[in-house]
């Protein structure tokens, strides 16, 4: 008789101990009614403890499951606290584009400042009737190695009159489509990616515009831009770590909020 | 008070055998259970978490309300509310219809228990 007490009040502690993974309002309204039934079930004779405890682990397994769901669920699944962290989220990632785009756009923009120069002072030049290859500046640059401005001239079928620039030996020249639209508008500002043999990840920031006069043709000003993406590469990089940083920070703001403003138990 | 919405048909199993129970009298948590249990009310092996958040929806939805009646404040009875008796009467058409559905497609002999 002392022995079975001894292993019924055993079990009753260890239920007892167990309720305590129940939600705190679940279990400060139910834990003495859940213990008291535990307590029923165990001194009923028609059933066995082999039978009983089995069916209290699953019992346990699957409520504690279901009630400390819906208390999330209470808790954080209200519809103005998801509408609020929503808003919060999509003013974040806009924020987060703005801070990656109007730096790039910056940096990009900013690349072109020397060669609009360049290409100004050799248009001039070239339309006083210089030759081309008197007109260009001295100096060779290595298009795939150097970040030095260059300047191209050429004819008005786009073919390379002089160039200070080679890209694997040779003078590389724009799509013609290129200067198709700068012979309409007098000058295009553009990201050019030279295809000559293997060098196709050299990208250049140019300005090419129209040389008129005697002897039209154009006028290509370049400077290889792996610097500039290298810095556009930073600035996307801290706007997606700020973009994660502020999704965190609104992600346990809101949970802070919803678990102080948590609808209270009856 | 009640806060959210009746439950529609079909029940869980949980939930019927509590309003199946509760429709004989008013009554504490293990004697639902054990209700609960014998086969004429379903057969549903339940625990008191099964139980106890099942009475917490059930009042939430106002299909039963605590009695106030104790013999001892640890056991709390529970009583079915008129809605509660509404939706145990409509659970109860529905599988009815569906019996004597399956009766005349032979697969209950007449007469005979499931």
């Amino acid at each position: 008789m002392t022995q079975s007490r001894t292993s019924t009040d055993r079990l009753e502690g260890l239920y007892a101990l167990a309720l305590c993974l129940y939600p705190a309002p679940f279990r400060l309204s139910y834990e003495l009614a859940m213990r008291q039934a535990f307590r029923d079930a165990l001194q009923d004779r028609a059933l066995s403890r082999r039978a009983l405890i089995p069916l209290v682990l699953r019992d346990l397994f699957t409520s504690l499951a279901k009630e400390n769901l819906a208390m999330l669920r209470d808790t954080f699944a209200r519809p103005t606290l998801v509408f609020n962290a929503l808003v919060l989220s999509a003013l974040a990632t806009g924020l987060a584009l703005a801070l990656n785009t109007i730096p790039q756009q910056v940096l990009r923009l900013g690349a072109n400042d020397p060669q609009i120069q360049l290409a100004d002072d050799l248009t001039a030049r070239l339309e006083e009737g210089i030759p081309p290859a008197e007109a260009l500046p001295a100096g060779f640059v290595d298009m795939a190695r150097s970040l030095s401005s260059f300047v191209i001239a050429y004819d008005d079928q786009g073919r390379p009159l002089a160039s200070q620039a080679q890209l694997n030996g040779q003078t590389p020249a724009p799509p013609r489509g290129v200067f198709d639209y700068v012979r309409q508008h007098g000058e295009e500002r553009l990201s050019w990616q030279p295809i000559l043999g293997n060098a196709h990840g050299v990208r250049i920031a140019a300005v090419v515009q129209r040389v008129g006069g005697a002897h039209p043709g154009f006028v290509l000003a370049g400077r290889n831009m792996r610097e500039v993406e290298a810095r556009e590469e930073q600035v996307q990089q801290m706007a997606g770590l700020t973009w994660i940083g502020m999704l965190a920070v609104i992600l346990i703001g809101t949970a802070v909020f919803g678990w102080y403003t948590r609808p209270k138990a009856a | 008070m009640a806060t959210g919405t009746a439950p529609s048909a079909p029940l869980s199993p949980a939930v019927f055998s509590i309003l199946l129970s509760l429709a004989e009298s008013d009554k504490h948590g293990y004697l639902i259970m054990k209700d609960a249990r014998a086969p004429k009310g379903g057969g549903v092996q339940m625990g008191p978490g099964t139980l106890y958040g099942s009475l917490n929806r059930m009042m939430r939805d106002g299909l039963v309300e605590e009695s106030g009646l104790s013999d001892d404040e640890r056991r709390r009875y529970y009583r079915l509310t008129n809605l509660g008796r509404s939706v145990l009467a409509v659970e109860l058409g529905r599988l009815n219809a569906a019996v004597s559905s399956a009766r005349s497609l032979g697969l209950i002999p007449h007469g005979g228990r499931s």
